[in-house]
């Protein structure tokens, strides 16, 4: 059956050390993760292959995101004002999981994430496109008419994403697990803007529309 | 204000309650202990030389099962691994071990000896797991007893006692006490529905005063089954102060104390000596060559009708191999996350089933304290969220022991939401209340939260949203996984089994999809194409 095993192309091979431990300081040198090349194995457990995402464990999908955005939200992650949610685990996981990374090595991750290619997402939410249609005016001064994202005003495209997450996120937001640190500058933005949807169905209606762009 | 209830009431209440006491009895005698029914799979063997090609997912129990009997009937098997070992929630924790928990890894310290080890997942073997018991006879599996009931070990709960542990004989004997005063006081021939003739009525009178060591009156004074106050060889034996029955009945333990040693964990249980991994290991000796670990699964597809292709990384590079069929025993919930072709039905049955939570902890102790307290194996319970205490039924009078210092079964997100430092700090505060002495004693800990543990995120599978039993949608989309995507892909381990969380149940869901395979291999020999108009 050796034979049936065919390399069918060299993907990219890291000599960077990662390093995904959190453990106690004593621990920690003893832990030998350093020696494995950066591989999709770093992410896939949670966020599925190349980052195609699974909603089942909680896990976004990363493939497509901008690099300077999942730098900034693995900064934000690392600095510990992401992933403070009570009671939630996976933000709590992916909090841990980052803490111990070094600048150099979030612009590796970055640039590797970076050749996933980007996935359809599958729509889950149902709501009011066309009350959702309005609402978004709101949405469009940063993230764009078309959801495609600022890079200068600092907002990442929306188009792409998975509409169970954006929910989540949202809801982070307006409760201020989210947006609430004065080091996220661009969450304490969204925070505030995202006070105009006031109920839980204008959340699903400006997403039900977020779906329909392209 | 405290509602009494009077003794007719109470009457009435044993009366109505007697029926459905016996149906609990004879279901935890044959319910709670399915009867695998199978205990050997026949295979039959392949042409040599146009061996069929098996790829299986995970080396877990169900997939080294497969690997095993395949390999065995002359297929040509291949295992990828995600972790750097095989035997996914079968493991055991040494010396040096890394326990690889997302966020949380750690690197086990306990002393380098052989008795020094943590059975982190499963860890016990009822006997009437005939199936596992076949695979560490044929494997080599040297097995010990494992004890799980000792009446020397406590009972804790803050509502009893004012939280002080009494010792389990004397929980039991006082519990049964009571409860054969009550039936006994109350026991006429005529009450029943079934008049009994005088014989029977001795008998039942009999048993009833055996069952709680009865005195003259048939009265409960107290036993000495829970052991002496002290004497009993030189000197007469003094007996146990009575617990009063009010006191028992402040804890709801009689519920499942009387009945822990019943059902699939009741007598006689068995541990590899050394570890459960031995079963892993044995596995692997046969395996060998056969598995590739480091290898992280990016996509499953049907090709076709004629086999599968599966897509994986291994060391920063990508590879596809084809195969006439797949087993695959991926966490469903991971699986969700890996690129694949399979049916919208087949989808939604892996997107249902619920991860399961499940936490332990286990500390190094300095000295073997319990062994002073005459505990030799056994569990101490406790109301507090550790739950439970096992004692080393192995490593008798070494100088040190490794206890299980945490056993959440069911939940476990209490543990698993702390720091690591809060998880131990919390297990040693509320081990104090068994043992005073356990601060003192405690070296080093692990903890393992297996809702978080790389490459699983999960414990055993849940189908039930409730605990009322399976509902029949919930029966189609069970046996709609078990089925074979394109009749060659099979999901497979205790999560395709109605009985998660044991080895028993991996194993046996092997051996259907090898026996469904075999029996769909015999009827595209044997049925002749017809024509379908």
């Amino acid at each position: 059956m050796k034979n049936l095993i065919s390399r069918f192309s060299l993907a990219l091979v890291f000599t960077l050390p990662m390093q995904v431990a959190s453990v106690s300081a004593q621990q920690y040198d003893k832990l030998d993760l350093g020696s494995q090349p950066l591989s999709n194995k770093v992410c896939a457990t949670c966020h599925g292959a190349y980052g195609v995402g699974n909603p089942i464990v909680g896990g976004p999908s990363l493939a497509g995101l901008e690099p300077w955005y999942l730098k900034r939200q693995l900064e934000g992650f690392r600095a510990n004002y992401r992933g403070k949610e009570a009671d939630y685990i996976p933000g709590q996981e992916m909090q841990a999981s980052v803490a111990r990374l070094s600048d150099e090595e979030i612009e590796t991750l970055v640039a590797y994430i970076e050749t996933w290619p980007a996935v359809e997402p599958e729509k889950t939410i149902s709501g009011d496109a066309n009350k959702g249609s309005a609402l978004y005016a709101n949405c469009a001064a940063c993230h764009g008419i078309n959801g495609e994202g600022n890079e200068l005003l600092g907002a990442p495209a929306l188009v792409g994403r998975d509409d169970w997450y954006m929910f989540r996120q949202l809801n982070l937001f307006k409760s201020g697990y989210r947006g609430g640190h004065p080091e996220d500058i661009y969450g304490q933005q969204m925070r505030a803007s995202v006070q105009a949807l006031q109920t839980a169905e204008d959340i699903n209606n400006v997403l039900a529309y977020i779906n329909t762009l392209n | 204000m405290k509602k009494f209830v009077s003794r007719r009431e109470l009457l009435s209440l044993i009366a109505k309650t007697g029926a459905s006491a016996a149906v609990l009895k004879a279901s935890s005698a044959m319910g709670l202990v399915p009867d695998t029914q199978v205990n050997s799979i026949d295979i039959p063997s392949v042409n040599p030389v146009n061996r069929p090609t098996v790829v299986v997912l995970g080396a877990g129990i169900s997939g080294l099962t497969v690997a095993y009997e395949l390999d065995k009937a002359g297929y040509d098997c291949v295992i990828l691994e995600a972790a750097p070992k095989a035997g996914g929630r079968c493991m055991t924790v040494r010396h040096g071990d890394l326990i690889d928990e997302v966020g949380n890894p750690q690197i086990c310290e306990f002393d380098d000896e052989p008795h020094m080890y943590f059975n982190a997942g499963p860890a016990r073997i009822p006997s009437a797991h005939r199936n596992l018991m076949r695979y560490c006879r044929e494997l080599g599996v040297e097995l010990e007893i494992f004890i799980n009931e000792n009446k020397e070990a406590y009972i804790q709960d803050d509502a009893m006692m004012k939280g002080k542990p009494i010792k389990n004989g004397t929980f039991t004997t006082n519990a049964r006490g009571f409860m054969a005063e009550i039936m006994a006081k109350n026991f006429t021939g005529h009450e029943l529905d079934q008049p009994l003739d005088q014989y029977e009525a001795e008998s039942l009178i009999g048993a009833i005063r055996s069952f709680g060591d009865l005195r003259e009156g048939n009265l409960y004074k107290g036993s000495t089954r829970g052991g002496y106050a002290h004497g009993g060889f030189i000197e007469h034996g003094v007996q146990k102060d009575v617990v009063a029955f009010a006191e028992l009945l402040k804890t709801d333990f009689m519920r499942s104390i009387l009945s822990a040693n019943e059902g699939e964990t009741g007598p006689v249980l068995f541990q590899p000596v050394g570890g459960m991994d031995k079963i892993v290991q044995g596995f692997t000796r046969k395996l060998q060559d056969k598995i590739n670990y480091d290898v992280m699964v990016s996509s499953v597809n049907l090709n076709n009708g004629n086999g599968v292709v599966v897509d994986y990384e291994h060391r920063g590079m990508k590879y596809k191999i084809e195969a006439d069929y797949c087993f695959n025993c991926i966490p469903s919930h991971l699986m969700t996350g890996i690129d694949n072709n399979f049916d919208a039905d087949y989808i939604e049955a892996l997107r249902y089933i619920r991860r399961g939570e499940a936490y332990k902890s286990a500390f190094q102790t300095k000295t073997r304290f319990w062994e002073k307290d005459d505990i030799y194996g056994g569990i101490t319970w406790t109301k507090q969220p550790i739950q439970q205490i096992w004692y080393p039924p192995h490593g008798l009078f070494k100088e040190k022991g490794v206890i299980l210092a945490a056993y959440d079964f069911g939940g476990g997100m209490h543990f698993t939401k702390l720091s690591q430092e809060e998880r131990l700090e919390t297990a040693i505060k509320q081990g104090l209340k068994v043992h005073p002495e356990y601060r003192d004693q405690v070296e080093k800990g692990i903890t393992i939260a297996w809702h978080r543990m790389n490459h699983m995120l999960g414990c055993a599978a849940r189908w039930q949203r409730d605990r009322s039993g399976m509902t029949l949608e919930e029966e189609r989309l069970y046996h709609t996984l078990q089925q074979p995507a394109g009749g060659r892909h099979y999901m497979i381990g205790d999560q395709v089994s109605v009985h998660s969380a044991w080895q028993e149940s991996a194993i046996l869901s092997a051996h259907w999809a090898i026996k469904d395979m075999v029996n769909r291999q015999s009827t595209v020999k044997t049925t002749p194409v017809q024509k379908v108009s």
